[in-house]
């Protein structure tokens, strides 16, 4: 007998980076104060509407890790078994990591940028693997195939690698039934979310999912999502918990972060 | 070799230390046809370790370091126990009730993690119970050795041993209610368990959504320490063993019990013994376990135990001795 299953986003939310403006990528920055306030206000948001996490599955950055901890300690579930995994982590932003946002608009032009950021199959140049920032040199990425670990990566090189670890690990706690609490980044939820809303390719890249606001689908016996009268356009299935005007402000500040002047 | 240097060596240790060149002092002094010799050679290694770490010991100087560490046995498992708790400061039996850490027991947490880092410990998987003190002090020693990626299994089966009807009552008012002779014996008998939880109590696990896949005949009402091995055991050979045997480095954040549970197991500590070792607080105890998972004997390492702790002797000392009181009545 196939059970419904509930599935649970959070994206984290600010980090040192943000704050400071800059690319992050698989930079392993720490949440901002803010950032950490947010975390807690997406498990306030959990308790408060009464979901009980049965697992959850989190990427291999402590942003994201953090925001997992803290989300299930307000929820009073801090002893869920939780998943990490480094396919769930943020794009990798390739030549891009470590530079300031408004001088590479400066830099290379609005538009080039625009296209980096937003763009489903350009990528950022490669980074070198002699930058400071390359995953290479980090003990985490030590037992990665060397052939999946990136050098720069577009939203459909992001895609190809989370949808695996999607199917292999997340699904088959769905088809239990299971209450699953995804917490993770703005571009590997895109990735399955554009799956689950059957979204283009040229209108996820500009999909902005807030930070902190949970985001949750209900899903059939067979993993269909079931439609919410509360579903924000562009999506049709998934709800926000919390305030809704917050939501939309929240989703114009991260559009803001690029524009200049 | 690992006894106290006295002052007058100290003293002449820490001149040779300052000048930077005692170990090669101690070398030069070897005649040169006796250092060619490999066995006289790796026992002379063996002579500047020890000598070096006795010295290290003995200055205060914070810790073993994981090369010496690695030189001893095969695999690593290191045990955590949880700082202090809200119900710590109240002096309040706590059991399996879920407090939190206080804002010192989380300090405990992110110095353990110094402490690791700080000997260059590197680890790879960590296992704790289903109660946030646990698992906050876990995640706080993780973020200092900036390895929060780690796979982490929770398990109820390292929980604190559960103390039934004694859970929530404050340790100074059980003395004045039941004497400090029967309080003794609950808190410190082998295998005398508490008087059962109330059906009525508002701690009864029943309650409590964490444990609500415990089959009602496993779920425990009260315990023993000896109840409590009897639930740690099947999960160290069922769960935790397995990764040791791989050669993974193990972190294993829980409690008081859990840990003596787990250190029974693992030095065959007897009976009578066990009930009154005291695991420090915030204290890392790492052990090197030889390809059985038989513990080989540390330098350095406490009474009783193979495994030895990190940081100042004189402080872990301290902590050792600074658990003894609680039931104390004024």
């Amino acid at each position: 007998m196939s059970k419904k299953a509930t599935l649970i986003f959070s994206r984290h939310g600010e980090s040192e980076w943000n704050v400071a403006n800059i690319f992050t990528g698989w930079v392993d920055v720490d949440l901002s104060e803010k950032g950490l306030g947010e975390a807690k206000g997406a498990g306030e948001l959990l308790k408060a509407e009464g979901l009980k996490i049965d697992v959850a599955f989190t990427s291999y950055l402590k942003r994201a890790i953090k925001t997992c901890n803290l989300a299930l300690e307000a929820a009073d579930q801090l002893y869920v078994p939780t998943n990490k995994s480094w396919r769930l982590n943020e794009r990798m932003y390739g030549g891009l990591t470590g530079l300031d946002k408004k001088e590479t608009v400066v830099k290379h032009g609005a538009e080039q940028v625009q296209i980096w950021r937003r763009s489903f199959d350009i990528p950022p140049p490669a980074l070198e693997k002699d930058n400071k920032y390359h995953p290479c040199h980090e003990a985490k990425y030590k037992a990665l195939d060397p052939k999946d670990l990136p050098d720069t990566e577009c939203l459909k090189d992001t895609i190809a690698r989370v949808m695996p670890y999607w199917e292999e690990a997340i699904v088959p706690e769905l088809k239990a039934g299971k209450t699953v609490f995804v917490a993770a980044h703005g571009n590997s939820i895109r990735a399955i979310v554009k799956m689950i809303e059957g979204i283009s390719d040229d209108v996820i890249p500009g999909l902005e999912i807030p930070t902190g606001t949970p985001l949750v689908y209900e899903l059939d016996g067979d993993l269909k999502p079931i439609a919410s009268p509360l579903a924000v356009e562009p999506l049709k299935f998934g709800r926000y918990l919390g305030d809704a005007e917050k939501i939309k402000a929240a989703a114009e500040a991260v559009k803001n972060q690029t524009k200049v002047g | 070799m690992f006894k106290q240097v006295d002052a007058k060596v100290k003293a002449a240790l820490t001149r040779e230390l300052n000048t930077g060149s005692h170990a090669i002092k101690v070398l030069m002094a070897v005649p040169k046809a006796e250092q060619e010799k490999p066995r006289a050679r790796r026992r002379l290694a063996a002579v500047v370790i020890a000598f070096s770490v006795a010295l290290g010991i003995r200055l205060g100087i914070a810790t073993l370091d994981v090369s010496t560490i690695e030189s001893y046995g095969t695999h690593t498992l290191v045990l955590l126990r949880h700082g202090e708790s809200e119900w710590n400061l109240e002096n309040r039996f706590t059991g399996w009730v879920d407090v939190d850490v206080s804002a010192k027991g989380a300090e405990e947490a992110v110095n353990a993690g110094r402490l690791m880092h700080e000997a260059n410990l590197s680890l790879d998987i960590a296992f704790t119970s289903y109660q946030k003190r646990a698992i906050k002090t876990l995640n706080l020693a993780l973020e200092e050795l900036d390895a929060l990626w780690i796979p982490v299994t929770k398990s109820w089966k390292l929980n604190e041993r559960m103390y039934g009807d004694l859970q929530g009552l404050n340790k100074a008012e059980t003395t004045n209610k039941f004497g400090e002779e029967q309080v003794t014996e609950w808190r410190r008998s082998y295998a005398v368990p508490p008087p059962p939880i109330k059906e009525d109590s508002p701690y009864h696990p029943r309650l409590d959504p964490k444990y609500k896949n415990i089959p009602k005949n496993k779920l425990p009402l009260a315990e023993s320490l000896a109840l409590t091995i009897d639930r740690v055991l099947p999960f160290f050979r069922q769960s935790i063993a397995p990764e040791l045997r791989k050669g993974k480095k193990v972190l294993i954040a829980a409690h008081g019990n859990s840990l003596r549970a787990l250190v029974k197991i693992l030095d065959n500590v007897p009976e009578d013994k066990i009930v009154g070792l005291n695991i420090p607080t915030g204290v890392p105890l790492v052990y090197r376990l030889n390809r059985q998972l038989k513990p080989v004997p540390l330098p350095g390492h406490a009474d009783l135990i193979s495994g030895t702790y990190l940081g100042d002797p004189d402080w872990v000392q301290g902590k050792i001795s600074g658990v003894k009181n609680q039931a104390k009545v004024r």
